[in-house]
C-alpha cells in the first residue's frame, strides 16, 4: 500500500526548517564551549569578542600547564577501560548461562542485579569511605575505581549482553553441544565470534558511562586516581576569568565521548530500557 | 541435567560480586543508622567509634524526620524530578514526532539532538552555571545587557524615545541563589535528557502500525485524533519507562548540585547525605535508608514492566 502523503507544500519546508532549528538549538551548548576554546581569556569575557576574535590554539597548548589535562585523562582512560574490561569478562559468562541455559530462577536473578543498579549511591556513601580507607586502604586507588565502576555497570553490561545472545538461535549453541564441544570452546568459538558486534557495543557504551560518572569518581579519589569529572568539579567557579581555558580542557574532556557516543545510538536505547523498548 | 551445571555456574562470579558489592554497605549504613556515630565530638569521644554499645533504636531516623533540611531535600529532590520529568517527556513527544519523517538532513539532525546526552554531568553543569547562566560574564548577562543597550538606544528617538523612556533596565537572572540555582539544574538536567526521550520515543515509532494510521487518515480523522487515539497508546510503555529510569537517575542528581549550588541551600537528598557525611554518620545514614526506601518504591514499578517484556 502506498503511504499517504497528507503534508502540504508549507509543511514539506516547515517540518525540516523546525526540525534543524531545534537541533541547533539543542546542540548550541556544545558548540559554544569549543567556540569558546578557541578565544583567550581576556576574549571570552568581553562582548565585543562574542562572534569576532583572533582563533588561538594557546588554551590547548597550556592545558597541561593549566590544568595537569593529561594526568587526569590518563586516569579516565585507564579506569574507563579496565573497569569495561573486567565487566565483561564476568558479565560474558553470566550473559552466556543466563541466555542459553536458563533456570527458573533466570529471571528473577536478572531483576535482581538490575535493582542492585537503582540503589541509591549516597546511601552507602559513607560505609564505602569508611571500608576502603580504614580497612581495605584502596581509597583514592585505580584498583578501586576500577572495581566501582565495573560493579555499578555490570548489570547494565549483563543485561544488555543477555539480549544480544537471546537473539542468536539456540540450535547453533546446541549443535556445538552435539559435537562433544565444551563449554569454554563454546563460548569462544561459538558464541563470541557471533555476538562481535553485540559485545563491541556493549564495551563502548559501558565504557561511556564509566567515563561521565560523577558520583564515586568524585568521592572516592583525592589524587591518585582522580578522573576527569573530579577535575572539572574541581575547577566548578572559575570566577569568570578563564572561560577560554575552562571550555578548552571541558572540550578536551567530553570531545572524544560524545563522537564516540554518535556510534551508538541504537545500542544505547537497549543499554537503558534493558529490551523493554524495541 | 548434569551437563547443565557447569554453564550456569558460569554466572555465579556476577552474582556473588553483586551481592558483596549491594549488601556490605547497605549492611553498614544500616547498622550506623541505629547507633549514635559521630566523626568529631569533644564532647563525647566514645561515639567517634561505632560500636553496639552506642545504640540509638530509631533515635537517628527521628532526628532526621524532625530536621527541617530534611523535608526541603525531600520536597526539592521531588520538585526537581518531577519539572526534569514533565519537560523531558513533553518535549521528547513533540521532538520524537518532527525527527520521525523524512527530510533533507535527517541523519546530522540526529546527531546533533542525542549530542548533550554524552556530555559528561561536571561538564554540562560548569558550561552551563558559568558561561551560558552567568548574569555578567554569562550569555544570560550578554543577552539582557544587549537588550539594555538597544532600549537605550530608542530613547533618543523623537516620540517614540518618550515611551522607550518608560521602561526600566532589565536586570538579569542570577542563577545562584537558593531557588533559582535549583531551576539552574533542571535546566542542565532536561537539556541533557531530552534527547535521550526523543531517542526512546523515536525508536518506538518506528515499529508503530503505519497501515492502522492510513486506514485512520482514510476514516477522516485528524492528525491530533490520529496523535492521542493511536501514537500515544502506542507509546504508553515508553513514556512509562522514560519516567521510571529517569526518576532513579535524578533522585541520585549529585554533581550538578554539588558544582552549581556548594553551600547555597538548594539541596537534594544525595547532597544532604553528603552533608550529614561531614561529621554525623548515624543521620547520614537513617536519610540514605530513607533514599534507598523511596528508590525502591520506584523501582518496583519499573522492574514490573521490564520483567513483562523480558521472556518474550
Amino acid at each position: 500500500m502506498a503511504t499517504i502523503d497528507q503534508t502540504s507544500k508549507f509543511g514539506k519546508i516547515a517540518w525540516p526548517v523546525l526540525a534543524w532549528t531545534v537541533a541547533l538549538i539543542f546542540f548550541f551548548p556544545i558548540f559554544w564551549m569549543v567556540f569558546t576554546s578557541f578565544k583567550t581569556d581576556a576574549d571570552a569575557v568581553k562582548p565585543e569578542h562574542l562572534f569576532f576574535f583572533t582563533p588561538t590554539l594557546e588554551n590547548y597548548a597550556n592545558m597541561t600547564e593549566n590544568y595537569d589535562y593529561w594526568r587526569f585523562a590518563i586516569n579516565s582512560v585507564i579506569t574507563a577501560s579496565f573497569a569495561t574490561l573486567f565487566a565483561l569478562v564476568v558479565g560474558v559468562p553470566a550473559a552466556y548461562a543466563m541466555a542459553f541455559n536458563p533456570s527458573r530462577h533466570t529471571k528473577d536473578i536478572l531483576m535482581w542485579m538490575l535493582s542492585t543498579k537503582m540503589l541509591p549511591a549516597a546511601a552507602v556513601l559513607y560505609p564505602m569511605t569508611f571500608l576502603t580507607k580504614n580497612f581495605l586502604n584502596i581509597f583514592d586507588t585505580h584498583f578501586l575505581v576500577i572495581l566501582v565502576l565495573c560493579l555499578i555497570n555490570l548489570p547494565i553490561v549483563i543485561w544488555m549482553l543477555f539480549t544480544y545472545f537471546k537473539e542468536i538461535p539456540k540450535e547453533i549453541i546446541e549443535a556445538g553441544k552435539m559435537d562433544g564441544v565444551s563449554t569454554w570452546g563454546e563460548i569462544k568459538d561459538i558464541l563470541v565470534p557471533l555476538a562481535w558486534g553485540g559485545m563491541a557495543s556493549t564495551a563502548l557504551l559501558c565504557f561511556i558511562f564509566c567515563w561521565n560518572e560523577a558520583y564515586w569518581t568524585v568521592r572516592l579519589t583525592t589524587t591518585e586516581a582522580a578522573t576527569l569529572s573530579k577535575l572539572i568539579e574541581g575547577n566548578r567557579a572559575p570566577e569568570g576569568l578563564f572561560f577560554g581555558r575552562l571550555s578548552a580542557v571541558s572540550t578536551a574532556a567530553v570531545g572524544p565521548i560524545v563522537v564516540l557516543g554518535w556510534f551508538c545510538q541504537k545500542q544505547l536505547v537497549r543499554g537503558l530500557t534493558f529490551g523493554a523498548v524495541k | 541435567m548434569a551437563k547443565r551445571t557447569l554453564p550456569r555456574l558460569l554466572q555465579t562470579p556476577a552474582v556473588i560480586l553483586l551481592l558483596v558489592w549491594m549488601l556490605v554497605p547497605l549492611g553498614l549504613t544500616l547498622y550506623f543508622s541505629f547507633i549514635r556515630y559521630v566523626l568529631n565530638s569533644l564532647r563525647r569521644p566514645e561515639w567517634t567509634t561505632p560500636s553496639f554499645s552506642n545504640w540509638r533504636g530509631f533515635g537517628n531516623y527521628e532526628y532526621v524526620l524532625n530536621a527541617k533540611d530534611f523535608w526541603f531535600a525531600v520536597q526539592n529532590s521531588l520538585f526537581i524530578v518531577g519539572s526534569i520529568l514533565l519537560v523531558t517527556v513533553v518535549l521528547g513527544l513533540a521532538l520524537a514526532m518532527l525527527v520521525n519523517r523524512t527530510f533533507p538532513g535527517r541523519g546530522i539532525v540526529r546527531v546533533l539532538l542525542i549530542s548533550p546526552f554524552f556530555v559528561m554531568p561536571a561538564v554540562n553543569a560548569v558550561l552551563w552555571i558559568n558561561m551560558i547562566l552567568d548574569p555578567v560574564l554569562g550569555l544570560n548577562g550578554i543577552a539582557v545587557e544587549g537588550i539594555n543597550e538597544i532600549v537605550r538606544g530608542l530613547r533618543d528617538f523623537p516620540v517614540l524615545g518618550a515611551f522607550f523612556s518608560l521602561w526600566p533596565e532589565f536586570e538579569p537572572v542570577s542563577f545562584r541563589a537558593t531557588q533559582t540555582s535549583a531551576y539552574a539544574v533542571i535546566m542542565m538536567v532536561t537539556w541533557q535528557w531530552t534527547p535521550f526521550a526523543v531517542l526512546i520515543f523515536m525508536t518506538s515509532l518506528q515499529s508503530e502500525d503505519e497501515s492502522q494510521k492510513e486506514a485512520a487518515i482514510l476514516d477522516g480523522a485528524s492528525a491530533w485524533s490520529r496523535f492521542v487515539n493511536l501514537t500515544i497508546p502506542h507509546l504508553a510503555r515508553p513514556i512509562a519507562i522514560v519516567v521510571m529510569i529517569q526518576s532513579i537517575f535524578h533522585l541520585a542528581l549529585y554533581a550538578e548540585i554539588e558544582i552549581v549550588s556548594r553551600g547555597n541551600g538548594n539541596k537534594n537528598l544525595p547532597y544532604l547525605i553528603g552533608e550529614f557525611t561531614s561529621n554525623n554518620i548515624g543521620a547520614a545514614s537513617a536519610t540514605g535508608i530513607f533514599a534507598v526506601i523511596l528508590a525502591n518504591i520506584l523501582a518496583l514499578f519499573l522492574l514490573r514492566i521490564v520483567g513483562k517484556s523480558l521472556m518474550d
